[in-house]
């Protein structure tokens, strides 16, 4: 379900080590386009970032995997800056980039030297405005995407446990598939598909820039109006539709592949990242799985011997996503006595709850963790986006450490009780193959 | 960088590929300063912070320096009492015994540690290298004399507990066991046998199933004994912390501690690289992409190589725009990542580059890269292109100056290899002075003018008969590598 209303900020107190750090100045463009500015002058340096907000979610079969394709072409040349000219640039003016394609959003930044920020700018809404696509760059381009295919998933046992989870967990949702797409799918997508999904989803109006660093945020304000100013609003992406039915009981898969041990990944319907219940979970995430003496740490690897390492991944996203949790087992592991250990440890959640020695040791961590997070320009500039992307507003960076300090070990508890349930379950078991000759 | 998550995910994640292969079973130290500059207009200025020195009555060399605006404090014992020291026939035995420092002292068992560390939000990491074992915590600024305590609780007085032993021995026999099943993880340590042989650096830092099987408490309680001490330690402290207090900290909890060596052991440089010229096929069968190696000499920290070195290799396989980059990846679509690096260590080092294909392209990415180092070592550099890549690492130089963690692996770095104080703030001015001709001049030493060599992990049967005339070949089961 998508939320209809979703929540302001929360009306709570900035953390004190924050507000000094976090002086936003945020403006409109006629275009639509959103700016956000930090000025932090420590380091000689500005990290630039671009949220799109458009990912996997926006999809359809037959072209899944055209968000991340399409994020690895915007590199590729575009009117003023043409194929290679883009890195090229950028690195000989003392800066690097990245990106990277989720579910939900397309995030691309820059890390650089502070002079070379008009430079950015230009290439930056060069790209945004005149994007050129031509056949071979896309024929190379769709190459080396599969080639990052075969390392992360088709190679890698993990990554093919949580491909198949994604078909069990979701059955109508686009969060069924992978974000890299399915091999057959990334060989199909076209040019013209391209170009309509550049048409759709990366306008002004569609986007969010986020520069923090060494620079003065209004004659930074200056130059993103001079250089983004003229690119014209496109037309409104239409909305994702959640048409996820209900869950009515536990789901199981068994992959049969060359390993040396079993392995099992369970996923568990949460909710959606605005939803009230997502501080809970990230509190019992803590409480579980965050450091050597957490809860299933301790049970399962140091007690009972069961595992080499547990892992949970509570992953905000917009539509309600998936608590992920993984097992790494020894090649003698039963999986079946495993996820018997770790039921036990989630209904004793769901059942006693935690202590408040837990709850405060999780927010302890929780907020060094974000502090941590916001060591580095490029740190703050990714979490305002994060934030502002997930959540709605960029001011939770400043106000998320008090808004977990409200929540009560009771509402964790019935956070456990009610998402930590076999019919919210899904199980995919790995068992070793013998290796095909 | 980038990528956000600690597991598995579905996000396909950065569009660049990790360039220096890490190894899953190597946390802690970084022993990449890397880096930058702008050679035109004078660089604006950078900011490093006073370093405040002192020692305790013990010995142990302690170095400070305060920095805001964030409460949080990073503090790192290094001690030189990394894997090269690991003894004969109890290769991993460094990296064994730094895991179990924290599984119990005299005063506190495993899970009281882990308690102590994680309740306030600290975080404990162990780390060994070749080199170095380090302790290292990450805490909020108010727990910074406690958590320093349990450093040296950890160091001075751990007692191995059997049962621990004995735990920590299964743990890394499946660990072992399921790294055959990480093919990067598998090449990568294909790769160190091959370029250092029976050289100390010459074992992957974890060890070996066969060495570990054989490890007992004895094992661990001598290496603990014999190595590590505070002659052989330095302790760096970055944060909001006043330095008058970590001295006073420092000596609280390390007061009296003894042991370990006088100094630490000196390990012989590199004769020649084990499998020069000569090609080893790691076979996995159920793969489709083959991961390449190729590696040849490098150079030791602290080597006045380092500057021509690290502007060549920026233009070599360094950022986007790279040789490697642009004729492997984006002129022909064979990879998604490729890089290239020197890793130097105190005795030696070496060059190397690190790419995966699939399986039909395995001999191309190898012939077309073997074809642009070729062109470096012959043909060296630009002028215009060599600008660029002082420009490139000068402008992101920077970037090393904003986390406390990255200040205090600086320090550690400059003090531990003798770089000088003056390190982080010359660096661009040192990398901006580099001349084409200086480059040119390395490129001709270390771009594999002897045969480099080469490793493959893939499906052997596919792989083997496109390896001809590259170099005698040897066809090894990854389960040689557990």
């Amino acid at each position: 379900m998508r939320k209809a209303s979703p929540k302001k900020a929360p009306a709570r107190a900035a953390d004190p080590a924050l507000q000094s750090l976090f002086d936003v100045h945020e403006a409109t463009l006629p275009n639509g386009l959103q700016v956000r500015l930090l000025e932090n002058h420590l380091a000689p340096v500005v990290s630039l970032y671009t949220f799109f907000k458009v990912g996997s979610r926006n999809e359809r079969p037959g072209i899944t995997g055209i968000s991340h394709l399409f994020e690895h072409m915007m590199f590729n040349g575009a009117k003023k800056y043409g194929p290679k000219m883009f890195d090229k640039t950028l690195e000989s003016n003392g800066g690097s980039s990245n990106a990277y394609t989720s579910h939900d959003m397309t995030v691309y930044y820059d890390d650089f030297a502070s002079d070379a920020l008009e430079t950015v700018l230009d290439l930056e809404s060069d790209r945004m405005r005149s994007l050129r696509i031509s056949d071979a760059m896309l024929a190379s381009e769709r190459e080396v995407v599969k080639e990052e295919r075969r390392v992360r998933t088709d190679n890698d046992i993990g990554g093919l446990m949580d491909e198949e989870l994604g078909t069990l967990v979701y059955k109508a949702h686009a969060y069924r598939w992978p974000i890299i797409g399915w091999m057959a799918d990334i060989d199909a997508i076209t040019r013209e598909d391209c170009q309509a999904y550049f048409r759709t989803y990366y306008a002004p109006n569609n986007a969010v820039l986020y520069i923090a660093g060494d620079i003065d945020p209004k004659k930074t304000l200056a130059l993103v109006r001079k250089y983004y100013g003229d690119i014209p609003r496109g037309p409104v992406p239409a909305a994702v539709v959640n048409a996820e039915p209900e869950q009515r009981g536990e789901r199981r898969s068994v992959i049969r592949h060359p390993a040396q041990s079993p392995a099992v990944m369970i996923g568990y319907r949460g909710p959606s990242a605005r939803d009230e219940d997502t501080l809970a979970l990230d509190v019992a995430q803590y409480v579980l799985t965050k450091g050597e003496g957490s809860r299933l740490t301790r049970s399962l690897v140091y007690d009972q011997k069961l595992a080499v390492s547990v892992g949970l991944d509570w992953s905000w996203r917009i539509d309600p996503g998936t608590v992920l949790f993984f097992l790494e087992l020894k090649p003698d592991s039963d999986p079946q006595k495993v996820e018997a250990a770790l039921y036990a440890e989630l209904e004793k959640l769901a059942r006693d709850g935690i202590t408040e020695r837990e709850l405060q040791k999780a927010l302890n961590n929780l907020r060094s963790d974000h502090l941590r997070e916001l060591g580095t320009n490029n740190g703050r500039a990714h979490a305002l986006g994060n934030y502002e992307a997930l959540l709605g507003d960029w001011r939770h960076v400043l106000t998320l450490p008090s808004a977990y300090a409200a929540v009560t070990s009771d509402q964790v508890k019935a956070a456990a009780a009610k998402y930590l349930v076999p019919e919210r379950r899904s199980v995919v078991t790995l068992l070793p193959a013998p290796t095909e000759a | 960088m980038a990528s956000r998550k600690s597991r598995p995910s579905k996000s396909s994640a950065p569009r660049r590929a990790a360039k220096a292969p890490a190894s899953s079973r190597k946390a802690g130290t970084s022993r990449k300063p890397a880096a930058p500059t702008r050679p035109s207009a004078a660089p604006r200025a950078l900011t490093f912070p006073t370093l405040h020195d002192s020692v305790t009555s013990s010995g142990l060399k302690v170095v400070s320096a305060e920095r805001g605006p964030l409460p949080m404090v990073s503090m790192r014992l290094v001690l030189r009492a990394g894997s090269a020291n690991d003894p004969a026939g109890k290769h991993g035995l460094a990296d064994f015994t730094a895991r179990l420092l924290r599984r119990g002292t005299r005063l506190m068992d495993a899970r009281a540690i882990d308690e102590a560390v994680e309740f306030v939000g600290a975080s404990l990491g162990v780390g060994v290298g070749e080199d170095n074992l380090s302790v290292a915590i990450t805490t909020p600024a108010e727990h910074f004399a406690q958590m320093l305590g349990i450093i040296g609780q950890l160091v001075r007085e751990p007692v191995f507990p059997e049962s621990e032993v004995a735990d920590a021995r299964e743990r890394a026999l499946a660990q072992f066991a399921n790294d055959l099943d990480e093919p990067s993880v598998i090449a990568d340590r294909a790769m160190v046998r091959a370029l250092w042989g029976d050289h100390p650096y010459g074992h992957d830092v974890g060890g070996s199933a066969r060495s570990v099987r054989t490890f007992t408490r004895d094992d661990v309680v001598a290496y603990h004994r014999e190595r590590i001490g505070p002659k052989v330690a330095l302790l760096v402290v970055v944060g909001a912390v006043d330095p008058r207090r970590v001295a006073e900290a420092a000596e609280e909890a390390f007061a009296g501690w003894t042991g370990g060596p006088e100094e630490r052991r000196v390990v012989p440089p590199l004769a020649r690289v084990a499998q020069a010229g000569r090609v080893v096929v790691v076979d996995k069968p159920d793969q489709t992409q083959s991961q390449v190696r190729l590696g040849g000499p490098g150079y030791r920290l602290g080597h006045e190589d380092y500057f021509p070195s690290t502007a060549m290799n920026v233009a070599l396989g360094g950022g986007f725009t790279s040789r490697l980059m642009s004729e492997v990846r984006v002129n022909r679509g064979l990879t998604y990542g490729i890089g290239s690096w020197f890793d130097a260590m105190s005795a030696d080092g070496i060059f190397a580059v690190s790419t995966f294909t699939k399986t039909e392209s395995t001999r191309e990415i190898i012939d077309v890269s073997l074809g642009e180092i070729a062109k470096m070592r012959t043909g060296g550099i630009k002028p215009g292109e060599l600008r660029d890549a002082q420009a490139y690492m000068g402008g992101l130089y920077p970037l090393r100056t904003e986390t406390n963690e990255s200040i205090a692996s600086s320090i550690a770095d400059m003090r531990l290899n003798g770089l000088g104080d003056d390190w982080v703030l010359r660096f661009r001015e040192r990398l901006g002075a580099v001349t084409p001709k200086q480059v040119a001049a390395v490129a001709k030493k270390y771009c594999f003018a002897e045969a480099p060599a080469v490793v493959v992990l893939g499906k052997a049967d596919a792989v083997k008969k496109q390896l001809k005339h590259l170099g005698p070949i040897t066809v090894v089961p990854a389960s040689e590598y557990e």
